[in-house]
């Protein structure tokens, strides 16, 4: 490994320990990391004070209730084109920013390229970076920020690149 | 009980009765269990949005999964059942078996560990009694298994066994246990609370089976005396209570020809058929499970002595063929449910519904009671006839079989009940071709 992708391990590491995360994940079409703490515990109590606090006074209403289809907060109008769904992978709560404050991963209009990160779900203090699968425009978030998600629940609507194939 | 329910799905359960029914509903992943039912993170994560305050695991699953009671109690999160610790103790067949001959709860006898000899071997049946089993220590499956009845044959089988044993898994070792012929399937329910009370509440027999499946489980069996479920009852108490067990459990034992009866193994759960013991005793057992998880004493769950009235019978109802078992995954087209006094239907399908082929293929449990084991019987067979399930096989014209025979409504059986049925069946079809 050279000194470049060293120096940036060693940021990645001191970042992780300066925010009490004890596990990452990440896949990138370069690099794989996957970093484990031995003994640390999750998020700090601040840290899990403030997701709590999103979580209740956020969306409540939007957990699914009982045989209903979970419901976005933002209410979908009827796409009159098919857009594509990029879905939840796992259960858990919806950050459209990398931490709070933070600009957000992308937004409405942003052209994105297939593995791009589009938002986090965070699983018992675990921040999962969820990847895109397709390229193209970034057309509607569907979730909102603090909002629990269930898997396969829809996150973002994008209008995907037609990809011309070519036989190789 | 006033306590809004979680349902967790995977995406082949999504029009699941219990998600229905359930106050919240959240889907946890894709239909194979590895990546749903199974998948500790996320169960715990949709318990955690969800802000649950207790998890029941229920049967099969993550039920007697130590790492996650475990899991559950970091995350703060009630696991509704024994200890962590408990469940590793009892869910390991020989750490339990010392535990309970340490009771002096019986055990079936066997050899402490690998038998060196064939002249150990001999000694050992000896003090075992015949007839005995070798077993591989390696492995299972059939293979380095030898029935032995009589000392002459014992040396030659004992050859045989290893050199299988060592050809099928790469290690000739045995060990040696009591082989019971015909067996019957006795087990115990009891209830613990987190204070140290231990409750026995009598048995279930459970020795009609087809590969080790319960098929028909009752209560009372017809083999135990008061006396001995009394006695077993108290031993029982007892051993439970030196190691600390909580919440519901079941005991399960062999009876052999003589009526002698010999600890198998422990199940750290409710189970499938506890609704026969539910249907005697008059308690409801998950009820029970979720008082004492909330810290309630075994006294005010179960304030009177515990009295077994009348016979209760389960039927399992599976979506198989009732001939040849295959599996009947598909929609339901009709579905009729028999009711009345004494009639019990658990089931998690309904018209329309459709029974996935991810899962097992139980779909339905048909419980009755009467005042004795003849009327339950009789009842079971009207409401037999009248469960209707159309759109899929089902094992309903298998059980009404089942109640028409002698031997059955005898009490004549052991756990080779369902191979001899079978042989009789097919006799049976045999003649009526002549």
């Amino acid at each position: 490994m050279d000194e470049n992708k060293l120096d940036e391990l060693r940021e990645l590491v001191d970042f992780l320990k300066e925010n009490g995360i004890a596990e990452f994940d990440m896949e990138r079409a370069d690099l794989k990391v996957r970093i484990k703490f031995a003994g640390a515990a999750g998020a700090s109590a601040a840290d899990l004070a403030m997701a709590r606090q999103i979580v209740a006074g956020g969306v409540a209403a939007s957990l699914p209730g009982a045989g209903a289809p979970a419901v976005a907060a933002t209410p979908a109008a009827e796409p009159e084109e098919k857009l594509h769904e990029v879905k939840s992978p796992i259960v858990g709560t919806f950050y459209e920013s990398p931490s709070p404050g933070a600009s957000a991963f992308v937004t409405p209009g942003d052209m994105i390229e297939v593995g791009q990160v589009l938002c986090i779900v965070e699983a018992m203090k675990l921040m999962n970076e969820i990847e895109s699968d397709v390229a193209g425009e970034v057309v509607r978030r569907i979730a909102s920020s603090g909002q629990p998600v269930e898997y396969g629940q829809p996150l973002f609507a994008i209008r995907a690149r037609e990809e011309r194939r070519k036989s190789s | 009980m006033g306590i809004r329910t979680v349902a967790v799905y995977s995406e082949a359960d999504r029009h699941s009765l219990h998600v229905k029914f359930a106050d919240e509903a959240i889907c946890i992943g894709p239909p194979k269990s590895a990546e749903s039912y199974l998948n500790v993170p996320a169960v715990i994560s949709a318990a955690e949005i969800a802000d649950v305050d207790a998890i029941h695991p229920g049967y099969g699953l993550l039920s007697e999964n130590a790492n996650f009671a475990e899991v559950c109690r970091a995350s703060n999160i009630k696991f509704i059942g024994p200890p962590p610790e408990v469940t590793r103790l009892m869910g390991e067949k020989s750490t339990a078996r010392q535990t309970m001959k340490k009771a002096k709860v019986p055990i079936l006898p066997g050899s402490d560990g690998v038998i060196e000899s064939e002249g150990s071997a001999l000694e050992w049946a000896k003090s075992v009694g015949y007839p005995v089993i070798l077993k591989a220590v390696a492995g299972g499956g059939g293979r380095g298994m030898r029935i032995v009845r009589t000392p002459v044959e014992l040396p030659g089988l004992f050859q045989q066994a290893s050199s299988e044993a060592a050809g099928a898994f790469g290690n000739g070792d045995l060990y040696m246990e009591k082989f019971i012929e015909r067996p019957r399937h006795i087990e115990f329910q009891v209830l613990a609370d987190e204070h140290g009370h231990v409750l026995s509440l009598g048995e279930r027999e459970c020795s009609i089976q087809r590969r080790h499946q319960k098929l028909i489980e009752e209560a009372p069996s017809l083999m135990v005396t008061p006396k001995l479920r009394q006695e077993l009852g108290q031993t029982i108490q007892k051993s439970l209570k030196d190691i600390g067990y909580w919440n519901a459990g079941t005991i399960e034992f062999l009876m052999d020809e003589d009526g002698k009866i010999y600890f198998i193994e422990m199940n750290t759960r409710i189970q499938v058929e506890h609704c026969v013991t539910e249907m005697v005793t008059g308690i409801d057992l998950v009820k029970a499970q979720l008082r004492i998880a909330a810290g309630e004493k075994l006294s005010d769950i179960v304030p009177g002595p515990v009295a077994i009235r009348g016979h209760a019978i389960e039927c399992r109802i599976n979506a198989e063929h009732p001939e040849k078992f295959t599996p009947s995954a598909g929609k339901i087209t009709a579905f009729n449910l028999p009711g009345g006094n004494g009639v019990r239907v658990d089931t998690a399908q309904y018209a329309e519904g459709v029974v996935p082929p991810y899962y097992d293929s139980l779909i339905a449990k048909l419980i009755c009671h009467g005042k004795d084991r003849t009327e339950s019987m009789n009842k079971m067979q009207r409401a037999l006839s009248q469960f209707v399930v159309q759109g899929i096989h089902t094992t309903i014209p298998l059980h009404q079989k089942i109640f028409d025979d002698p031997e059955f409504r005898a009490g004549n059986f052991d756990t080779k009940f369902m191979e001899r049925f079978f042989e009789r069946q097919a006799a049976e079809r045999a003649e009526a071709k002549t």
